[in-house]
C-alpha cells in the first residue's frame, strides 16, 4: 500500500478518521449533471409559463361573473388564487435565474401566436358559453402545461435546476387537480350530443391554434422531435 | 372579453330573481318624515309586488304590504319575534347575495385591471377563494335554517354601487366600505347564534368575519397605494367610501344609533385598520335617515292601506 500523500507542513495525524464518500452516495442517488436547458432557456421558460398562469388567472376572474352556474363561480374562486400561487412562484424563480430583482413580476408569451391563443381562450363572455369557457382552460390549455411541465421536470437538469423542478412540481400537482374539476363539471354540463359536439369544436379548434404557434414556449415541434 | 360590466350583466340560475335596485336606493336617503316614507314606498308598490311574487318574501308582502321590508330591516333580530325565522332567513339571504356580489366583484378586478401592481392581484386572487368559500358557507348557513338560494328576490345594489372602474374607489367601496358593512353584520348574526345556542352558525360566522378583517386591510392599503403623492385622488376615493357607507347604513339601520338594528361593530373595525376618525364620521354618516318610531308609524299605515285595497278586491269579487 502506497505511503499516504500529506501537503506539506501536514501530519498523518491532522486528518480525520472518516470514511470517504461522494455527495451522492448516501442514500443512492443516480442523478446526472447536465439538462437540455442552461440558465438562459430555463429562465424563458419560466416567464413563458408565468405569462400563460397569470393570463389564466386574470380570465377565469373575468368570467366569474358572467357564468350563471353557482358552484362553477364558487370552484373558480379557488382556482383563480392557485393560478396566483403558482404565477408568483415562477416570478420569484427568475431573479434567481440571474433576470434581476425587478424581474418577480416578469410574463412573456413565446411569441404572438401565443398570445392570440390567449386571446381567443378569453373570447367567451355571454352567460349562455360557460362549456366554450370552461373547455378552453380545462381541456386544453391546462393540460398542455401539465405535458410541458412535466416535460420540463424531466428534461432540466435535475440537481442544477432543482429550485425549478420543485415548484413546477408544485404547479403539476395544483393543476392536474384542477383539470380534474374542470372536466367533472364539463361531464355534467356536457349532458346531450348537441353540447358534447360544442365542447368537441372548442377543443378541436383551440388544439389547432395551440399546436400552430408552438405551444406556451413555442418550441412544441422542436420538443417532440427531441423525444423521438 | 369586454372591461368593465354593467351589474344587471352578472349571471345568474333560473332559481334567482332580480330586485329593482332603485328601491334600495330610494331607502338609503328616506328623510325623518312618516308621510314622505309612506308616499315613497306607495309609488313602489307595484315594484316590490313585482319582485317578491314567487319568493319566500311573497307572505311578508300580503301580510304587511309594501312596507314590510321596512320592519325586516330595522328591527333588531329577535329569536322571539313571531317572524323571527323568515326574518333570519331574509338577512341571511341577502348577506349570501352580498357574498356573491363580493366573489364577483373582486374577480373582476383582475380582469378590469390588468396593469395593477402584481401585490394586488395576487390580494384580489386571494379574495376570490374567500368569498367563495363565503358563499358555500352561507349557502350551507341557509339550508342549516330551512332556505335555499333564490327564496327571496336578489338587488345587485352592492356590485351597482361599489364597483367603480377606479381601482382607488374599487377597493375604497368594495374593501372599505361593504366589507367594514359585513364586520357590522356578522357581529350581529354571532350575537343572535349565541343567543339561540347554534354553534354552526356562531363559528361560520366568526370564520367569515375574521376574513373580512384581511378584505378590509386589503383596502386600507391599496387605497393609500393607489392614491400615493395624490392627494385630491385620496380624497376622491375616501368620498366615495363615504358614499358606499350611507347607502348602506339603510337610513341609519346600520348605525350607532340607539334603535338600529345592526349597531357598527366598533372593535372588529378597528382591528380591520379603521382608524377613530373614521368610525366617528361613519358614525355621522349613518345616524340620519328615518327614526325607528317613525318607519314603525309609516309600516303601520302602509299595512292598513295594503289591507284595506285586499278587503276592497274581495268585496269587489264577492259582488
Amino acid at each position: 500500500m502506497s505511503e499516504q500523500r500529506l501537503y506539506p507542513g501536514m501530519r498523518p495525524e491532522d486528518k480525520t478518521h472518516f470514511a470517504p464518500y461522494s455527495a451522492f452516495d448516501i442514500p443512492a442517488d443516480l442523478r446526472e449533471l447536465h439538462g437540455r436547458y442552461d440558465v438562459e432557456a430555463t429562465a424563458r421558460r419560466v416567464r413563458n409559463f408565468r405569462y400563460a398562469e397569470e393570463w389564466m388567472m386574470m380570465i377565469l376572474g373575468g368570467w366569474v361573473a358572467t357564468i350563471p352556474e353557482l358552484p362553477v363561480k364558487t370552484g373558480l374562486g379557488k382556482i383563480i388564487y392557485e393560478c396566483s400561487l403558482t404565477a408568483d412562484a415562477l416570478g420569484k424563480r427568475l431573479p434567481e435565474l440571474r433576470c434581476g430583482r425587478q424581474a418577480i413580476t416578469a410574463s412573456e408569451s413565446a411569441n404572438q401566436g401565443f398570445a392570440d391563443f390567449i386571446r381567443a381562450v378569453s373570447e367567451p363572455e355571454t352567460p349562455d358559453l360557460t362549456i366554450e369557457k370552461l373547455s378552453g382552460v380545462f381541456d386544453v390549455l391546462k393540460p398542455h402545461l401539465v405535458d410541458v411541465y412535466e416535460r420540463t421536470l424531466r428534461e432540466t437538469d435535475q440537481i442544477c435546476d432543482a429550485p425549478t423542478i420543485e415548484l413546477l412540481d408544485d404547479a403539476v400537482r395544483r393543476t392536474r387537480r384542477h383539470i380534474t374539476w374542470g372536466q367533472e363539471v364539463l361531464d355534467r354540463l356536457c349532458d346531450t350530443d348537441a353540447l358534447r359536439e360544442r365542447r368537441r369544436l372548442r377543443i378541436e379548434t383551440l388544439r389547432k391554434q395551440l399546436g400552430d404557434c408552438g405551444g406556451v414556449t413555442g418550441t412544441l415541434e422542436a420538443d417532440r422531435g427531441s423525444l423521438n | 372579453m369586454k372591461r368593465f360590466i354593467e351589474h344587471n350583466e352578472l349571471a345568474r340560475d333560473s332559481r334567482f330573481v332580480r330586485q329593482d335596485n332603485a328601491q334600495a336606493t330610494v331607502l338609503a336617503s328616506l328623510p325623518d318624515d312618516v308621510d314622505t316614507v309612506v308616499s315613497v314606498f306607495e309609488k313602489f308598490t307595484p315594484m316590490i309586488e313585482a319582485s317578491v311574487r314567487g319568493t319566500a318574501a311573497e307572505p311578508l308582502f300580503d301580510e304587511y304590504g309594501p312596507g314590510f321590508a321596512l320592519t325586516v330591516l330595522n328591527e333588531p333580530l329577535d329569536p322571539d319575534s313571531p317572524a323571527s325565522l323568515t326574518r333570519l332567513l331574509l338577512r341571511m339571504h341577502g348577506i349570501f347575495a352580498g357574498e356573491l356580489q363580493a366573489l364577483e366583484g373582486a374577480a373582476r378586478s383582475l380582469w378590469d385591471f390588468p396593469d395593477a401592481p402584481w401585490e394586488f392581484k395576487m390580494n384580489m386572487a386571494r379574495q376570490c377563494w374567500d368569498e367563495g368559500r363565503h358563499v358555500q358557507i352561507f349557502e350551507k348557513l341557509l339550508t342549516h335554517l330551512g332556505g335555499q338560494p333564490g327564496m327571496f328576490p336578489e338587488s345587485t345594489f352592492l356590485f351597482e354601487c361599489a364597483c367603480s372602474d377606479d381601482p382607488a374607489m374599487r377597493v375604497a367601496g368594495v374593501n372599505r366600505g361593504l366589507e367594514g358593512l359585513a364586520c357590522d353584520v356578522f357581529r350581529d348574526m354571532i350575537r343572535y347564534a349565541e343567543k339561540t345556542d347554534d354553534e354552526t352558525m356562531r363559528q361560520a360566522v366568526d370564520y367569515v368575519l375574521a376574513d373580512e378583517l384581511t378584505h378590509v386591510r386589503f383596502g386600507s392599503e391599496w387605497v393609500r397605494e393607489f392614491t400615493k403623492d395624490d392627494p385630491e385622488h385620496f380624497e376622491r376615493a375616501q368620498e366615495f367610501r363615504r358614499e358606499v357607507d350611507k347607502r348602506f347604513s339603510f337610513g341609519g339601520a346600520r348605525s350607532d344609533r340607539e334603535d338600529a338594528a345592526i349597531p357598527i361593530a366598533w372593535e372588529d373595525r378597528k382591528e380591520a385598520g379603521f382608524t377613530e376618525d373614521e368610525l366617528s364620521e361613519l358614525v355621522a354618516l349613518s345616524s340620519g335617515g328615518p327614526s325607528k318610531k317613525t318607519l314603525i308609524a309609516a309600516a303601520r299605515i302602509l299595512r292598513e292601506q295594503h289591507k284595506a285595497k285586499q278587503d276592497e278586491k274581495a268585496e269587489g269579487a264577492n259582488s
